[in-house]
């Protein structure tokens, strides 16, 4: 039959005319805009967590680990598929109430059925592994890890570790472009902070696939295009847990600051900064409330007062002094200023000495601290000089340096009494410099940096905590880059001159009743009014060995008085403990522990 | 002498198995995935009970081949007023299911009664048409096979099930073709319907589609008065469609039928269009060869409505990409171009007419259902042949195949004219 043959062929030829329509359209979708669909179901379907690298750890410089990280569990409940009659099953292995997991729950169904919601969060880990045993009998019930620093040794360092937080809204902004995301922990303050972009590690990434409800159904491509995170950097610092512990330790009852340092190489050995904290309680979660009063405290236990607290240095400024004065050839080392028990400017009121020395060389000047000596140095001096060389030893300056927050103090020039003084001023006003009193101000850290200096004949180091950082996984190293050590321009006779006279006052001066039993050492102390009627600031600066110095410390403690009464027996025990490793068991040794811990200073604020 | 076995055409057979299975690995991938637990139990035993209906399907298979075709044409008619019969029931005391009242529950037993009514409109028409002798009145017998296929149209209709509905009227033109109307009269038919969907997508498509097809019947010299007719009915679809969109249809009802042109729109996205933001998404997604068996995250996730049953192509485009999909209308357009060629072997117009009518039948199910799930379509609930979920629709599919591989193979024990 033609006529069928005909009409079979029209619609065999409609068929695939029918058929080629739907194959171009799916031509259309699944090769020329497959990549666009493709970002959208990956959008809906494919839900991607973060996982958190292990932040870099902490250890001191002979290899103890300080600081690590442990996990806290967050138990979640999903309350489409929790089961209500497991309640209180729930209830008593959390060992809480049947009403509070009800209440959580209704919580949690407020927010969403379908989505885990954090219901408990910081559980105890021995709570949650019993828990973790009978997750089969709780459908709906769910974990979350989560990671928290932990701090391992006596040495609280809270000023030199800082802390971290969860990152605030306002830096998410600023950071978010990094990578950071709502909830990462952001170090906040010290090396959390300077290091932080080692430290953190990289996130890596957990691909699941979600359902329709938004309910995570299974893993995606079986786990193949997961993301394992990278660990941090591991920090080595060149802090001495020990020797930390103990400074720490030795300012109790005291507010002060003590910095050591390798006069070598300027590895801080110890930073303490009291009072201080737990850095254990950043680790936690704290109410707002908390943390207002934290901050807001009087005593200010957040502020790092070894690098921020501007405190004039009194008679520990005297060798620094006495080597200006003998490079600018403003006195010899032989040459003798007579002290009558004051100097003649000032009515002998302002400008008085401890006691009547008599002509005086700078050996004894320094030895039995004369301050009209000291006066007179001063009065022969320009301004801008003593700023010139308080800068080359690294006073008024602020370091390039791992070490967070510093202030840079005062040191003044002429240009600031003018500004200060706009009535006019006389060399009355810059003679108090002399003797470290007056319109200055330095920190404990420039102070240990600078009798490094002195130590060392001129060398000039960067005090810094970390000596180098290590990732283990891919073993990478990076040492941080400090400023090289600089040469402070005075004739190394004159810092001869200026050493034994420091190791005269540990040997037979002032300081003979703490020096350390076996080592020789070089020290100077100092006393700085305060203001009002406070008792004087206590302070002191040492070096030692004296031929192979090893350590220099600067130490103040507020309200200390004399600076041989406090601050100088906590620098010669933290010498001790760091170059001998313990405290010698001597009489003499023991009393002086016990006085130092037992004596209640820094009066009330 | 030939036994009765050797002209079975295995090659259907094999088609519709492959068919079978690619359906059967759809529905397990989206019953029996790694997320599957969180199905409804319902659904998760889709993939279990289809294998059983397959089984059935087979062994049904096996019985419409042993019987004589003389049996077929005996029961043509009383199989149409069956089919009649149990729609009129359906509307009465039918289940209503995603809105359509068309499942009849007997026993323990539920089916789709307008499935059924498929296989007895088809042959009631063949029967009709068989009657037919050379000379007679052609628009008559054309008239007889639209009311045949019309009566139970209504009655779907009133069941509220436009797809099925419509399925049954795009066989009209095929039929009518068959049965000696000529292509032009065919096409008259048809084009006003085309320039009604074009008129929804966009509007001036549809006037230069309606320009263009009166110019091809001007070529073609037809008759002033088919001329007019084909240019009334066209202006009438626009005009139509327009108004029907802007006073008479409700917001709701005019969502369902525009919102496939884009689906993605704030609007529809979470609403009407989601199915097929979901269906698109999925298989756009499975790209040039797919994210393999139980891999797309579109189906572990649920995230296309009723992908077992009328979206189910939408699994085999996310998890075997474009060669997959094009497998399956490669495998259809085999089967279909077999079926024709099949067709015109058989000389009883009972048979050819037949063959004819499932193949208008199958095509229709495939056009709308994978249009549907591809968004050149609305969605309308139709399922896809041998692929989709449901016993209903998958048994009176194979009982056509069944029916079409007897008359070929039975094509000699026709009466010569059996009129």
């Amino acid at each position: 039959m033609e006529d069928n043959r005909t009409k079979t062929r029209v619609i065999i030829v409609t068929i695939i005319l029918t058929i080629g329509v739907l194959g171009a359209r799916l031509g259309q979708l699944q090769l020329i805009d497959a990549t666009a669909y493709s970002g959208e179901t990956r959008s809906m379907a494919v839900r991607e967590k973060r996982v958190t690298p292990a932040r870099g750890a902490i250890y001191d410089r002979t290899g103890r680990l300080m600081v690590d990280n442990e996990f806290t569990y967050t138990v979640t409940i999903t309350p489409r598929y929790f089961d209500e009659s497991k309640i209180t099953l729930l209830a008593d292995l959390l060992e809480v109430s049947d009403t509070l997991v009800v209440r959580k729950l209704n919580e949690a169904k407020a927010w969403s059925s379908f989505r885990p919601s954090r219901s408990f969060p910081e559980v105890p880990f021995h709570i949650f592994s019993k828990l973790q045993e009978n997750f089969y009998a709780l459908p709906g019930v769910s974990y979350e890890e989560e990671q928290k620093r932990r701090y391992l040794t006596d040495a609280h360092a809270t000023h030199i570790l800082g802390y971290t937080r969860e990152i605030s809204a306002g830096q998410l902004e600023q950071m978010e472009e990094a990578g950071y995301r709502q909830g990462d922990l952001v170090g906040k303050s010290g090396l959390e902070r300077s290091y932080e972009d080692f430290m953190r590690g990289t996130y890596g990434s957990e691909l699941s696939m979600v359902n329709v409800h938004g309910m995570e159904v299974g893993s995606y491509l079986e786990g193949e295009a997961n993301i394992p995170p990278t660990s941090g950097y591991d920090l080595h610092l060149t802090i001495d847990s020990k020797l930390q512990a103990l400074a720490e330790s030795l300012f109790v009852n005291k507010r002060g600051a003590a910095v050591a340092i390798d006069p070598n190489n300027g590895e801080i050995l110890a930073m303490v900064s009291v009072p201080d904290l737990n850095p254990d309680i950043f680790a936690r979660s704290m109410s707002s409330a908390d943390w207002y009063a934290l901050t807001s405290h009087k005593s200010k236990p957040m502020f790092n007062r070894a690098t921020m607290s501007m405190m004039p240095p009194g008679s520990t400024w005297k060798p620094f002094m006495a080597l200006m004065a003998l490079q600018e050839g403003i006195v010899t080392p032989d040459q003798k200023i007579y002290c009558g028990g004051g100097h003649p400017i000032g009515k002998g009121k302002r400008f008085r000495c401890l006691g009547v020395h008599g002509y005086t060389d700078v050996r004894t000047a320094i030895l039995k601290s004369c301050n009209t000596y000291f006066f007179e140095v001063m009065r022969r001096m320009d301004v801008n000089t003593f700023k010139k060389y308080a800068n080359a030893f690294g006073f008024g300056t602020r370091i390039t340096s791992d070490v967070g927050e510093q202030l840079p103090g005062l040191i003044p020039d002429s240009s600031y009494y003018n500004r200060t003084y706009p009535r006019g001023w006389t060399v009355g006003y810059s003679m108090n410099l002399g003797v470290g009193q007056g319109d200055m101000g330095v920190t404990a850290m420039q102070l240990a940096q600078y009798i490094g200096a002195v130590s060392t004949s001129g060398r000039l180091t960067t005090p810094h905590l970390v000596r180098a950082l290590h990732q283990d996984e891919v073993d990478s190293t990076h040492v941080p880059q400090i400023d090289p050590s600089k040469r402070v321009d005075i004739d190394p006779a004159y810092f001869a001159v200026v050493r034994e006279s420091m190791q005269q006052l540990m040997s037979v001066g002032g300081g003979m009743h703490f020096q350390i039993p076996g080592v020789p050492s070089a020290g100077k102390t100092g006393t700085a009014q305060a203001p009002g009627d406070r008792e004087d600031h206590s302070l002191f600066v040492m070096f030692a060995p004296f031929d192979k110095p090893q350590i220099a410390i600067g130490v103040l403690v507020e309200n200390g008085g004399f600076g041989g009464r406090q601050a100088g027996p906590i620098a010669s025990l933290m010498a001790e403990q760091y170059l001998t490793g313990e405290i010698a068991d001597t009489p003499g040794r023991r009393w002086l522990m016990q006085r130092i811990l037992t004596e209640l200073k820094s009066e009330s604020l | 002498m030939r036994t009765w076995y050797r002209n079975l055409d295995y090659v259907s057979i094999l088609l519709w198995i492959a068919l079978v299975c690619v359906g059967l690995v759809a529905l397990y991938s989206s019953t029996h995935g790694q997320a599957s637990e969180y199905l409804l139990d319902s659904v998760r035993q889709n993939f279990n009970r289809q294998a059983l209906w397959v089984f059935i399907c087979a062994a049904g298979i096996c019985i419409a081949l042993l019987l004589p075709v003389r049996f077929y044409q005996n029961i043509a008619y009383p199989l149409y007023i069956l089919s009649l019969l149990l729609l009129l029931f359906a509307l009465v005391w039918g289940q209503e299911v995603n809105g359509a009242k068309s499942w009849l529950r007997i026993g323990g037993f539920q089916f789709q009664v307008s499935e059924f009514a498929k296989l007895g409109t088809l042959m009631a028409v063949s029967a009709l048409l068989s009657t037919k002798r050379p000379g007679t009145n052609e628009l008559n017998y054309a008239f007889y096979v639209t009311m045949l296929i019309m009566a139970p149209v209504v009655l779907i209709l009133l069941q509220n099930d436009a797809g099925t509905a419509l399925i049954f009227m795009s066989t009209i033109p095929f039929l009518l073709y068959w049965s000696g109307i000529s292509l032009n009269r065919v096409l008259v038919l048809i084009v006003p319907a085309l320039t009604a969907y074009l008129t929804i997508v966009y509007m001036p498509a549809a006037i230069v589609f309606s320009i263009v097809f009166i110019i091809y019947l001007v070529l073609r010299k037809s008759r002033v008065l088919v001329l007019v007719m084909s240019a009334v009915t066209n202006i009438g679809a626009i005009v139509m469609v327009k108004f029907a969109l802007e006073f008479v249809l409700k917001p709701h009802h005019i969502a369902r039928l525009v919102s496939f042109t884009n689906p993605e729109a704030p609007e529809y996205r979470y609403s009407v269009g989601f199915h097929l933001v979901q269906s698109k998404a999925a298989i756009g997604s499975g790209g040039l060869w797919g994210k393999g068996f139980l891999q797309g995250t579109q189906t572990q996730g649920a995230y296309v409505p009723e992908q077992t049953t009328d979206f189910v192509f939408s699994v085999i485009g996310e998890e075997f990409g474009f060669a997959g999909a094009i497998l399956v209308l490669v495998l259809f357009a085999f089967l279909l171009i077999r079926f024709i060629s099949m067709g015109s072997h058989i000389k009883h117009p009972f048979g050819n007419t037949f063959v004819v009518g499932v193949v208008a039948f199958y095509l229709a199910h495939i056009f709308f259902n994978i249009g549907m799930t591809t968004g050149i379509l609305p969605v309308i609930g139709i399922p896809l042949p041998f692929l989709s979920y449901g016993g209903s629709a998958l048994l009176t599919e194979t009982a056509m195949l069944a029916c079409v591989l007897n008359f070929y193979m039975r094509r000699d024990d026709f009466s010569i004219y059996g009129y």
